[in-house]
């Protein structure tokens, strides 16, 4: 009961600063700064694992961006693929005789540095395999700007996304240390030349229920956590970051899935230990456009390392829980973090077994069963109508009917089964933690092209 | 292809210049005098008009078509050099201002060396280089009419507001111009409808920035067409990287409309 009531709090925070959000997306002049000097220049880090098909595409997108100065910063981090041999040919790189690498971070030594000057603001590091969050380490090591933005690779951004996120930045630019942008599902949207051109949703089952989850997830959840500055993650797919307060925190941590939260956890804990006044924020109209994985395997995959990075997370940072030097990152989020999300399974699990005794037993009535179902029902159905009610008044990117009523339907469908499903990977997730069973699991590529040949044949 | 051009291509398909084209092959003469007479709301006898005062002059042959547009008038003065078609210009000018008193017609003339010169784009630029005339002197319509007078732009902008703007703006100048929203389309373009200037806008879709300079520079077309660069992008390092890789001129927004003439017309001639 009382993680409705949190979830529900936390949802009419959403609303409260949806009005703003709106106002700000419609009206707000970033087109005008989209070509000014006095604008922060950003340096973007695609770490790229064996993605020489989608690549190029993307990195095609990220050089047309709006905004005035940046870099994009590809590494490749030691694929058994072409993909470095793709990026060279497309973009005539070659390496450079002295990069300027400075070992502010830790990382694995790289092999070179590949660049252009027809291209000049794109660099490509090519270094051994060592794992996201080491990509992202060297990327730090060599961009020259004061920002930084960590993109996936699978991931394609909206042309003024990057501008809106810095308009957000610059409105407090001493306390801002992090901002984190909306992730969609592309999964069935028509892309071509490195744009969504076509907005739908996804005709297979698996990237449907993400999609709602995603819109439950950031746009529910998140806009509301990030007003009361409890935001525990941004988004490995699309974040921006101060530089130097990520390299004062040590980079990002390598070994273990979850990367991306553990360097907030980091940043609100350096932040609050050192009494500076900070601020981790949300950007929903930042849209950045991912790929979903479209099979139970590779979902399954995700879901299962997520959890792991999870467990991993709270396990290493469990101190910070229940204590009132952490402020409302202490009191509020971590808690609801460790209890909510790392051991909702097992709490579900325990009152189903309660119930089930229960009746066993004779102690209870079906009449009671039915109502505490449909109470939990219902009150999760608000939330994701809630949070589609919140993208229609702000976004509207779903314009159709039929989508809408997709959405409903699935928001409801969602908890026969696939909610159940979440529950059981976040579990052999950390079964997978506690043997020590480290492995990043597979994650299939396909091409945009291809993609959007499917969506328009669909 | 854009409205302007299929009205080009109508136009062309029009008899008047087809039959003019036609007589200046079936007289002998090596040069043949054209003068074009325009006068907006004017007066249905003009034909009448013209050809009486013409007939008045013995030894003169000619022969008169109605223009495109109502009160317009071709006048073929076969084997005239271009000094007697000045004069039969100011001659006609003063005759038809004795008959009406407000009479302020406008006036092309030209005289062709040999007969290949004169085509249906050259009689249509004359045509419209009437309608560009600012006072009622006499045009002297010469080869830099004909090379200048309608310069292809191409209009390369992702803002809907802003192209047609540009597109309209430039129109009135008396340019020929074809749009497109992104830098893709924009590549394709250029090397397909070959204009003499680009009027970009830096940020695109498909391709952008500096590459995109590159790509226009490297196309496989006979003459690389002037670059004239209309963005917000605003950073000094841009801006001179631009400069050094050939672009021709760099406009930042928001623009002066006037200031954006004059750099256009600069670039041209």
């Amino acid at each position: 009961m009382s993680v409705n009531v949190i979830y529900f709090s936390i949802m009419t925070f959403s609303f409260r600063n949806i009005l703003t959000i709106f106002r700000r997306a419609a009206y707000s002049k970033f087109n005008t700064l989209s070509g000014s000097e006095l604008v922060p220049s950003i340096s973007l880090l695609v770490p790229a694992y064996n993605e020489e098909v989608t690549v190029i595409e993307n990195v095609k997108c990220l050089l047309t961006l709006n905004y005035p100065t940046y870099e994009v910063i590809v590494i490749n981090d030691g694929s058994s693929d072409d993909t470095l041999g793709v990026l060279r040919r497309e973009f005539g790189l070659e390496p450079l005789p002295n990069p300027e690498m400075r070992n502010s971070i830790d990382c694995q030594p790289i092999n070179s540095v590949y660049y252009n000057p027809q291209y000049p603001h794109l660099y490509v590091i090519d270094k051994p395999n060592g794992g996201k969050a080491d990509s992202l380490n060297a990327g730090i090591n060599l961009s020259h700007y004061p920002l930084i933005s960590s993109i996936d690779a699978d991931s394609l951004l909206e042309k003024d996304a990057l501008i809106r996120m810095a308009r957000m930045y610059m409105e407090n630019p001493e306390e801002t240390v992090a901002i984190g942008g909306d992730v969609r599902i592309a999964n069935g949207c028509v892309i071509e030349n490195g744009a969504v051109k076509e907005i739908s949703l996804p005709r297979k089952m698996w990237p449907m229920f993400q999609a709602v989850e995603y819109l439950k997830a950031f746009l529910g959840g998140r806009i509301g956590w990030s007003s009361i500055n409890g935001l525990i993650i941004v988004s490995g797919a699309f974040g921006l970051f101060r530089k130097d307060y990520v390299i004062a925190v040590g980079g990002y941590r390598g070994g273990y899935p979850g990367e991306d939260m553990n360097i907030i956890i980091k940043l609100h804990r350096y932040m609050l230990e050192n009494k500076l006044k900070y601020r981790i924020a949300f950007c929903p109209e930042a849209v950045c456009w991912t790929q979903a994985p479209d099979s139970y395997r590779i979902l399954s995959n995700q879901r299962k390392r997520w959890g792991r990075g999870n467990l991993k997370n709270m396990i290493e940072n469990y101190d910070m829980a229940f204590n009132p030097k952490y402020k409302v990152m202490g009191m509020l989020t971590m808690p609801y973090n460790i209890i909510f999300e790392a051991l909702n399974p097992y709490f579900k699990i325990t009152g189903l077994l309660a119930l089930i005794g229960y009746t066993m037993l004779d102690m209870t009535h079906w009449q009671v069963l039915v109502v505490f179902w449909l109470i939990n029902f219902l009150s999760g159905y608000l939330l994701s109508i809630g949070a589609l009610l919140l993208e229609e008044i702000a976004f509207k990117r779903f314009s159709k009917i039929s989508d809408l009523t997709r959405m409903m339907f699935y928001s409801a469908f969602k908890f026969f089964g696939y909610a159940q499903l979440g529950g059981l990977w976040r579990i052999q997730g950390h079964i997978q933690y506690l043997r020590n069973n480290n492995s990043w699991g597979t994650m299939t590529r396909q091409s945009w092209q291809e993609k959007s040949g499917n969506a328009k044949s669909a | 292809m854009m409205p302007n051009t299929t009205l080009q291509s109508q136009r062309e398909q029009s008899s008047v210049y087809l039959d003019i084209e036609q007589s200046v092959k079936e007289t002998t003469f090596e040069t043949s005098g054209v003068l074009f007479i325009s006068c907006a709301g004017g007066p249905s006898y003009l034909e009448t008009q013209v050809r009486g005062i013409l007939e008045s002059q013995p030894g003169l042959t000619f022969k008169i078509w109605s223009g495109e547009e109502p009160g317009s008038l071709f006048v073929l003065l076969p084997g005239q050099s271009l000094d007697a078609v000045h004069f039969q210009g100011l001659l006609l000018k003063q005759r038809l201002q004795e008959i009406v008193a407000d009479f302020d017609p406008r006036m092309t003339l030209a005289s062709f060396q040999g007969q290949e010169e004169l085509t249906q784009q050259v009689l249509i630029k004359m045509e419209d280089s009437v309608n560009h005339q600012a006072s009622g002197e006499i045009h002297i319509f010469s080869k830099d009419d004909i090379q200048t007078s309608r310069s292809r732009i191409l209009i390369v902008e992702g803002d809907a507001t802003v192209r047609e703007f540009l597109e309209i703006r430039l129109q009135m100048q008396g340019y020929e111009t074809t749009v497109a929203d992104n830098g893709l389309s924009a590549l394709e373009l250029i090397e397909s409808w070959k204009p003499d200037l680009v009027l970009t806008e830096l940020n695109l879709y498909g391709i952008d920035g500096l590459p995109y300079i590159h790509h226009i520079q490297r196309l496989d077309v006979d003459e690389v067409p002037k670059i004239v660069v209309l963005t917000e992008q605003r950073v000094e390092q841009t801006i001179s990287l631009c400069f050094q890789n050939g672009v021709d001129d760099y406009i930042t927004k928001p623009f002066s409309p006037v200031e954006l003439d004059a750099r256009i017309r600069r670039c041209i001639h």
